[in-house]
């Protein structure tokens, strides 16, 4: 009894010198895990990396429900490497939609311009990378990945973009390594520190993570992604991603799940690259056959507030088909056809157009 | 039990720091390693790897000259989180 009083009386002491302890302990641990990475630098690029001008330009002519709509976009993308191990990046985005006016008449409308992202990325080793600025969430896959219109295989957006994916105003982490030979993991984890709203340059109090598994054998990616909104109802977002490009076949899937107070919805892509056809192989082979399934569930705002959010004012289904002819590396043709199903009215959406993407070395770009 | 906590701290420090010394050997391994091993197979690796990793996003785009292919591959490790290794391994297979 006397030995149990006497361990009850040390247990506070050892806590306390514990909990004094830890922070210390977590200290050096992460010190260390942050310099592991000193002097890898000498072997990271094995050549200097140059200032560079990418970025993709797209005209396309699309009809929605009947009207007529073209766009014309540019997104130019400054690429700026300082030393061995930062990169300062930054995208914008011009983009003019001009309708014909109402009576008729010639083409006008808004030309939009915003700053995607503005950042500055720090990797400190082979684990971890610090980013500051202006970023694009990392929430699923699309956003971050297949945005860019000569990534993506369907022109138009899916119906779940604009939730969750404000661009972050703030600091993350992020990396990819591997776990074991068969699988690499993938994070981001972020907070979005300020809520701005001047000159077009939108952003909101919110901090999230991302965590995704990649199976490069089997070349599959599942991931699931999570986002609080730090102001106004405090809600949280949750979403799920997946890849999958089998080795066998030129197929590419990619689908993505989220729920929020804004709505919920999937959609699930595959796009088929037609170089195992064997008629007119020399324009197969260049030929690549899309198609989408969406869908789209409202949520617990106004039919007015998801409309201004960029969702669909009613829960909605669309599936779209489509075609991309590649001309060149990073020129490419592009057509689809779609159509939603919605209880506040069915439409048809065409789309065809051209997109490029281009790279320009602001820099002596050959070996040194 | 003081003591004890010393020394667990001492232990953890010196874990660590061996953990990082580790580290520094491996990387500092790689590149006598890359440029010893046979190319042909260093290349077939960097086209698995880009095979797998950029093909998950897009459509495999040309060569672009050495320099500004490390800057795109330095900015495709931020944006798709490849890994390291296949980092350098892509960017062996892109300028070759």
């Amino acid at each position: 009894m006397g030995l149990k009083l006497h361990y009850q009386n040390q247990k506070p002491h050892f806590a306390r010198r514990w909990r004094t302890l830890l922070p210390r302990v977590i200290g050096v641990f992460l010190l260390q895990f942050f310099a592991s990475g000193r002097g890898q630098s000498q072997v990271i690029d094995n050549e200097k990396p140059i200032p560079i001008l990418s970025g993709t330009a797209g005209f396309l002519t699309s009809v929605t429900a009947g009207q007529t709509l073209l766009d014309t976009q540019i997104n130019p993308v400054l690429l700026l490497p300082l030393g061995d191990r930062w990169l300062v990046e930054s995208r914008g985005e011009f983009e003019g939609q001009f309708q014909r006016q109402p009576g008729g008449g010639s083409f006008g409308g808004p030309v939009d311009k915003h700053l995607d992202y503005l950042q500055a990325d720090y990797i400190a080793n082979r684990y971890v990378t610090f980013t500051a600025g202006r970023f694009l969430t990392p929430f699923g896959i699309f956003n971050e990945r297949l945005y860019p219109e000569w990534i993506r295989a369907l022109q138009p957006d899916p119906l779940i973009l604009p939730i969750a994916t404000a661009s972050s105003d703030g600091a993350m982490l992020r990396g990819g390594f591997p776990v074991s030979p068969a699988v690499n993991l993938n994070y981001a984890a972020y907070v979005s520190a300020t809520s701005i709203d001047v000159n077009g340059v939108e952003s909101e109090r919110h901090a999230g993570g991302r965590l995704g598994f990649f199976f490069p054998r089997s070349r599959v990616e599942v991931g699931a992604s999570w986002q609080k909104v730090l102001q106004d109802d405090r809600k949280n977002t949750f979403g799920f991603h997946f890849a999958w490009q089998p080795a066998a076949v030129p197929l590419s899937v990619h689908s993505e799940v989220v729920r929020s107070n804004q709505g919920s919805g999937y959609w699930l892509e595959g796009a088929y690259r037609l170089s195992q056809a064997h008629f007119w192989q020399k324009a197969m082979r260049h030929t690549e056959v899309v198609a989408r399934e969406q869908q789209f569930f409202s949520g617990n705002i106004s039919s007015d507030d998801a409309q201004s959010f960029g969702l669909p004012g009613a829960s909605a289904r669309e599936t779209d088909f489509g075609v991309n002819y590649f001309l060149k590396d990073g020129f490419k043709a592009v057509g689809s056809y779609g159509r939603q199903f919605s209880s506040a009215g069915n439409f048809n959406q065409w789309t065809v157009g051209i997109v490029y993407r281009f790279l320009v070395p602001l820099g002596r770009a050959g070996t040194p | 039990m003081k003591r004890s906590l010393v020394f667990f701290f001492v232990l953890v420090v010196a874990l660590s720091a061996f953990a990082g010394s580790s580290n520094k050997k491996e990387s500092f391994a790689v590149t006598p390693a890359v440029h010893a091993a046979d190319t042909d197979t260093m290349r077939a690796l960097g086209e698995q790897r880009f095979r797998a990793n950029c093909g998950r996003c897009h459509a495999a785009p040309q060569k672009f000259p050495p320099r500004a292919m490390s800057t795109v591959l330095r900015h495709m490790r931020v944006r798709a989180t490849i890994t390291d290794e296949d980092m350098r391994l892509v960017l062996f297979y892109m300028t070759q």
